[in-house]
């Protein structure tokens, strides 16, 4: 899919500048990143600038390496052919982009591995054949190391064959504008939800599964777009998601009451 | 809207925030200006909400940005009175350095002309030690109790430790009501997955002092205390559902003692001794003794979590990754044949589901009371060990049972279900297994025979494992070395030579290999110096123990087939 506008990116470092010179020079890229803090738009907005169509698989636990490459179904008599998301993407020199990598099994991240090294080949063996990858072909993973699946983890040789490129939750400032964009609502409003988004990061031991995404705080600021109360809005869009714990709901609730309280009663100094 | 107004405990999530670690929060005696140990935070709850957001955020400012931390707070124990002049300019800059993370109601605080005074927490106390004037805090600054503080966090601590309540101020006893009701609340941090972060640890930490303290230091009112503190351990919703309620029926349900005869294998004259040992099944201590802590299962999660669950390459599926040739072939005639085609024609992989059964035998003998090269006695090691496979399995799906042993003689070998087969593993199971007291021997062949024969028939699984938990010491009345060894060896064998596998672990007890070897054969087994090494030896182990018995189970249905076959065929013939 391509978008005929940009998909609204603010780069936070240098993430642009290297994924585009690992691109070029065809190297594969791992990004690495807490949910939600933009590693998908991040792929978008890259793929629109590179000028390259982009695939993007959502891997899951039972991603087989056929669902990737591709498989033969019977149609009538007949066995047809039918590409893996992969393939397509090898076939067209698109980019392929492969959300949270470390759900797939990891006998299926295997057949990346060709692709993702020097040899730039897939091999079919269902086909017999050995594809080059189209001129264009790009290779990106994402991945979560801090995901709550302790289970998971990508393997040494997969990793090995990538360039890593870390994503975090933007700086404030950065994120106040993308929550602002994404949103539709007052810089005032934005900095709010931001305020409160960064004070649930600081919890990350405390029970919590997942901290406020950028991508929770948008959907807050979304509601609040729609008319909801602020206060409303954020206890719908960041507590609810991030807990089931009553405890931890009602301080997180609290917390809301405390940063999202309304600007008329405290007017900021600063 | 789940709140209860008056408890402050509610502010805990926000002063956590603004600290950047977790931190409690308690009601302070009334009228005292809000303060902090450096792991609780005191507010006057008197106050409106808004007051008590502003008090709260600045303490937990002062304690995010390093204020108080005891190399700083060490010169003011001498000199009260520089305290305040302290928190007058430090609680400003620890405000302006966390302005991000507090709300606007508190940031509006912040007098920058005075935080900009001070770059550092060591700046600012140079500057309340010389004569500079330094305009008073406002009130919702509260106060600074450098003793309470340092004597919380010795310097060398990091986040905030426990120590025993004797080393608190002496005037703040009653504070403890406060933390008997926060109790719960302190465990939403022992999450089975967040269970490493920090208060987790800490949690840990307590109890575990909290056990070995319950015979040690003078003057420490340790045990009511913990045991009131712990109780609250497995009822929080976080700990997992394993750990849930406990279940009326376990609790009440009437106590059948339950007595089976074993045979025992005589090395020397190479029989078996028929109906030799009388094994019998005791109620499990009441739980008057500390529970044990919710174990840390994190690193056994994570060997554990792929035993018995391969990939599987199921034919005629409806979707797959090949097609199934010879279902395709079928499918084709029966069209041509005019009749309706199966679509099932794939190849799919699939995982298995997990399908296991575990018994963990605990060894509570006397010799599992001598303490381990690390100091704590063997049997808190196995106990631990046991608690954390045991949940760990239970939480991975496994069925799960836990029994301890002990013997006086071949006619009174006792075990304990800590927890059978149809159990929850509960705070019960946790409080009995604490209430485990080592004493008498270990008549290990009638335990292990018993074990088997509970996972013959409750297991109710094809993979069957057997873990026995003991320091390898083979000792009874007329139960002594080569013999007694030769019966475990030979019981363990009779086991998987039924299809169980078998693994032995010894922890803490300093059994050398040969030793080891002499008791528990060619079953898998380690000897591990702490409990901590269990995540490493456990995967390999178990997994080359399901292996083994695996050979064993094909092999014994083979003898099996075959005799029913000669039955058969005898029969008719």
């Amino acid at each position: 899919m391509t978008h005929r506008t940009r998909p609204y990116y603010v780069p936070v470092a240098n993430e642009e500048a290297v994924f585009k010179a690992a691109y070029r020079q065809g190297l594969s890229i791992l990004l690495k990143g807490p949910t939600g803090c933009g590693k998908t738009r991040f792929v978008q907005a890259m793929a629109y600038d590179l000028d390259r169509p982009l695939v993007t698989v959502a891997c899951h636990d039972d991603l087989t390496t056929a669902d990737l490459v591709g498989r033969y179904l019977l149609h009538g008599g007949e066995t047809t052919w039918v590409d893996g998301p992969l393939t397509r993407a090898v076939r067209e020199g698109a980019i392929c982009y492969l959300d949270e990598i470390v759900e797939a099994r990891q006998d299926t991240t295997v057949v990346l591995h060709p692709l993702a090294d020097h040899r730039r080949q897939m091999p079919i063996d269902r086909l017999g054949v050995t594809l080059e990858a189209a001129p264009g072909f790009g290779l990106v993973v994402s991945y979560n190391p801090g995901y709550q699946s302790v289970l998971k983890d990508l393997k040494d040789s997969t990793r090995q064959r990538m360039v890593a490129i870390e994503l975090d939750f933007p700086p404030a400032d950065v994120e106040e504008k993308v929550v602002a964009h994404e949103a539709g609502v007052e810089e005032g409003t934005a900095a709010q939800l931001v305020r409160l988004g960064q004070a649930i990061r600081q919890l990350e031991t405390a029970g919590l599964r997942e901290v406020a995404s950028t991508r929770v705080l948008v959907a807050a600021g979304r509601l609040v777009t729609e008319g909801l109360p602020i206060q409303d809005a954020a206890r719908a869009a960041v507590a609810g998601p991030l807990t089931d714990d009553p405890l931890i709901t009602a301080g997180l609730f609290e917390m809301i009451d405390a940063y999202l309280a309304d600007e008329e009663r405290t007017s900021p100094q600063d | 809207m789940v709140r209860s107004a008056d408890s402050p405990a509610r502010l805990r999530l926000l002063a956590s925030a603004i600290a950047g670690r977790p931190v409690e929060v308690a009601a302070a005696e009334g009228g005292v200006p809000s303060w902090t140990d450096g792991a609780t935070i005191f507010v006057d709850v008197t106050g409106a909400t808004g007051d008590q957001v502003r008090m709260l955020s600045v303490q937990a400012a002062l304690l995010g940005a390093g204020s108080l931390d005891p190399e700083v707070l060490q010169p003011m124990l001498r000199r009260p009175s520089s305290a305040r002049r302290y928190l007058s300019v430090e609680g400003h800059r620890a405000l302006a350095e966390r302005r991000h993370l507090l709300p606007w109601s508190v940031s509006s605080l912040v007098d920058d002309g005075v935080a900009g005074r001070s770059a550092s927490p060591a700046h600012s106390l140079a500057l309340a030690m010389g004569g500079a004037e330094i305009p008073e805090a406002p009130e919702v600054f509260g106060a600074i109790h450098p003793r309470a503080v340092v004597a919380l966090r010795p310097a060398d601590g990091g986040a905030s430790q426990h120590v025993p309540r004797r080393a608190r101020d002496p005037g703040l006893r009653e504070l403890d009501d406060e933390e008997e009701d926060d109790a719960p609340a302190v465990d939403l941090f022992s999450s089975p997955v967040g269970g490493g972060g920090g208060l987790g640890r800490l949690l840990k930490k307590m109890f575990g002092e909290g056990r070995s303290s319950a015979q040690g230091p003078p003057g420490a009112d340790a045990p009511t205390r913990w045991s009131r503190r712990a109780a609250g351990v497995p009822r929080s919703p976080t700990v997992s559902s394993a750990v849930a309620a406990v279940p009326e029926h376990t609790a009440t349900a009437p106590f059948t003692p339950l007595a089976c005869t074993y045979p025992e294998w005589d090395g020397i004259r190479r029989h078996y001794r028929q109906d030799w040992c009388t094994v019998t099944e005791l109620q499990p201590a009441p739980a008057e003794r500390s529970p044990l802590a919710v174990p840390d299962t994190h690193g056994l999660r994570r060997a554990l979590a792929r035993l018995g669950t391969e990939l599987e390459r199921r034919r005629r599926q409806l979707q797959g990754d090949d097609i199934d040739v010879d279902a395709a072939v079928e499918a084709r005639v029966a069209v041509l044949a005019g009749s309706m085609p199966d679509e099932a024609v794939y190849i799919d992989s699939v995982r298995h589901r997990r399908d296991l059964s575990v018994l963990v035998l605990l060894d509570v003998s006397g010799s599992s009371g001598l303490p381990s090269a690390t100091g704590a006695p063997v049997h808190e090691h196995q106990r631990s060990a046991a608690a954390a496979l045991g949940v760990t399995l239970a939480e991975l799906g496994d069925r799960v049972a836990l029994y301890g042993f002990r013997s006086q003689g071949r006619s009174a070998v006792h075990v304990v279900p800590v927890k059978r087969f149809g159990d929850a593993m509960d705070a019960l199971v946790l409080q009995h297994l604490g209430g485990l007291v080592p004493g008498a021997y270990t008549r290990l062949g009638a335990a292990i025979r018993h074990g088997t024969a509970v996972l013959e028939r409750d297991g109710g699984t094809a993979r069957r494992l057997l873990v026995v938990l003991s320091d390898g010491l083979a000792y009874d009345h007329g139960y002594e070395s080569s013999y007694g060894e030769a019966d475990a060896r030979r019981a363990l064998a009779e086991a998987r030579r039924r299809g169980i596998g078998c693994l032995c672990l010894s922890i803490g007890a300093g059994a050398d290999a040969e030793a080891l070897r002499r008791v528990f054969g060619t079953a898998a087994h380690a000897s591990i110096p702490q409990g901590e090494l269990l995540s490493c030896v456990v995967g390999p182990l178990f997994r080359s123990a399901l292996r083994s018995a695996e050979l064993r189970r094909r092999a014994w249905q083979r003898k099996a087939r075959t005799t029913e076959r000669l039955v058969v065929e005898g029969r008719t013939a």
